[in-house]
């Protein structure tokens, strides 16, 4: 018993199981059904006005209900972003692709998104861009309703805009 | 004991417990737990110096998600904070370690997460170790059916000992609007319920549940201004136990025996029976049994034992101990409401985590501050 195995036990093999059943909550669901309708929510901090994007039940800044949904455009400005070059677990992106904070208009945080239809380097802060939304039919009322973002070939928005919404 | 600082309970915020939350996500179910625990001080949140929670990810089903709670705490500006992978009475414990520096005044302690999206069975046999134990599929409600089985084979406690017990928890969660089971069920009946792992049937067990909870610490000197009936902490003492289940005697509880010793100690008491009120964190009867002997409390003593109808009648797991804590406080202050006790000037809360009572904790609390 003092010698070891000759062929020692290298591994445990433990394989978990954890399965979840995710609620969405009237909150979300409200939210996430209005992307099928190609239309963006956020809610209303009923102390300051601020509206967050996607809705929060509780502004974390205030502290105040945002029970009022509002809605806000689909198009917005690019306030930072990224040129991402290595690859990410679980999306088939092409490399390099930019990932970018969108304030949208309307909206006084930003989502994040990925910028596509223009080179990387052409990328800038102030860009102006859009939603490109899945066709009609195929939108489910998940995230995934929008594809990405796209210049809009609008100015650039001044810093002063939106450096409060980095 | 050396002089400490007299720290009190001055606000406790609870959702009532259901099966499942259609509704809401876990933070939607905290904040306005937070909200009405700090409008019960009537302060705001920058009266709150220290913040702590207890949750669990596993629960979450996701890591690092007890990070979504932080938004819905108050947590803004920056706030000192501190999260435990563990119920949320034990965060209560650290706040109140953390208060003993001088520094901090004030502490909100949340528990929350919701039981019903994941499979508690299959998230606390991970609590368990991954080569011995874990492999053979033992649950909470397993690990218990060992327990219970050891400690009727000591004491010759029957099938019948362990209805009426259930029984009693669940005509008082009957008058608990918190609890989730609330319909009195007489012990014949629970006694004919199937098993689910003999020695315990289904009506010994507790229901997982959805929940959330808010309560606040706070200091001498702000505490009598927070709440017209504080309740102090008198004594506390939290100890853990082995792993391995095979190292320890299961039929009794030899951390839970000495944590209550210790608190008693602090708190001045030379009994348990001198509490008016004892909320235990026993998730079947068994345990309590357990638990009563550990610390010198035995049917028939002055003592009320669990008024609330304790775990049996909803246990959201990472926030049934801090229930406790809330409870005690409940009868102490007089917000107890239907279930109130009449002259309560003492009271334990006890807290559990880990399989068997691997960890316990309690809570010696009086009307009265304890150090002069």
């Amino acid at each position: 018993m003092s010698e070891p195995p000759k062929e020692p036990v290298k591994y445990v093999e433990a394989n978990l199981r954890l399965p979840y059943h995710y609620v969405a909550g009237d909150y979300r669901a409200r939210y996430l059904l209005a992307l099928k309708d190609k239309k963006i929510l956020g809610s209303k901090c009923s102390t300051t006005g601020k509206v967050f994007v996607p809705p929060l039940v509780a502004s974390p800044e205030s502290f105040a209900p945002c029970e009022e949904l509002v809605q806000v455009a689909d198009r917005g400005v690019v306030t930072t972003f990224c040129i991402v070059r290595i690859p990410v677990i679980g999306r088939n992106v092409e490399l390099p692709y930019v990932a970018a904070s969108v304030a949208l208009d309307g909206a006084d945080i930003s989502i994040f998104a990925l910028v596509q239809e223009c080179k990387p380097e052409d990328v800038r802060m102030g860009m102006r861009v859009e939603a490109v939304w899945k066709p009609d039919g195929e939108r489910q009322g998940d995230h995934e309703d929008i594809l990405y973002f796209r210049p809009t070939g609008e100015p650039d928005a001044p810093l002063a805009s939106f450096l409060n919404r980095l | 004991m050396s002089r400490l600082r007299n720290i009190a309970v001055v606000a406790f915020s609870q959702a009532p417990i259901v099966a499942r939350d259609e509704h809401r996500v876990a933070s939607e179910i905290l904040y306005p737990e937070v909200r009405s625990a700090l409008d019960q001080c009537d302060v705001e949140r920058a009266a709150i110096d220290y913040q702590v929670a207890g949750s669990t990810d596993y629960i979450d089903g996701r890591p690092f998600g007890f990070v979504t709670a932080l938004d819905v705490m108050g947590s803004w500006p920056a706030k000192q904070d501190l999260h435990l992978e563990m119920d949320a009475a034990f965060a209560a414990y650290y706040a109140w370690v953390r208060m003993q520096a001088g520094d901090c005044d004030t502490a909100l302690v949340c528990g929350y997460g919701k039981n019903s999206e994941g499979e508690p069975e299959r998230v606390l046999n991970l609590e368990l170790d991954p080569y011995y134990q874990a492999p053979l599929g033992l649950g909470p409600s397993a690990t218990a059916a060992l327990q219970a089985s050891a400690y009727m084979a000591r004491t010759g406690a029957t099938d019948r000992d362990l209805a009426e017990i259930a029984a009693r928890n669940r005509a008082a969660g009957a008058k608990n609007a918190c609890a989730q089971l609330r319909e009195a069920v007489p012990a014949a009946t629970l006694a004919a319920t199937a098993w689910v792992v003999e020695p315990l049937r289904r009506g010994y067990l507790p229901p997982y549940g959805d929940s959330a909870v808010c309560l606040v610490l706070a200091a001498e000197g702000k505490a009598e201004r927070m709440c017209d009936r504080p309740a102090w902490i008198h004594g506390v003492d939290q100890r853990i136990e082995m792993q391995t289940l095979g190292a320890r005697d299961l039929s009794r509880s030899a951390g839970a025996q000495l944590a209550a010793e210790k608190a008693l100690a602090m708190a001045g008491l030379a009994s348990a029976r001198e509490a008016d009120v004892v909320e235990l964190c026993a998730t079947t009867p068994a345990e309590e049994l357990i638990l009563r002997e550990a610390m010198g409390v035995q049917a028939g003593d002055r003592s009320v034992v669990n008024p609330s109808g304790g775990p049996l009648c909803g246990h959201p797991l990472m926030m049934t101990g801090l229930i406790r804590l809330g409870e005690v406080f409940r009868q102490l202050s007089g917000r107890a409401g239907t279930h109130a006790v009449p002259n309560v000037r003492r009271v334990i809360a006890h807290a559990a985590q880990g399989h068997c009572l691997q960890q316990n904790l309690f809570f010696v609390l009086g009307s009265e501050r304890r150090w002069t």
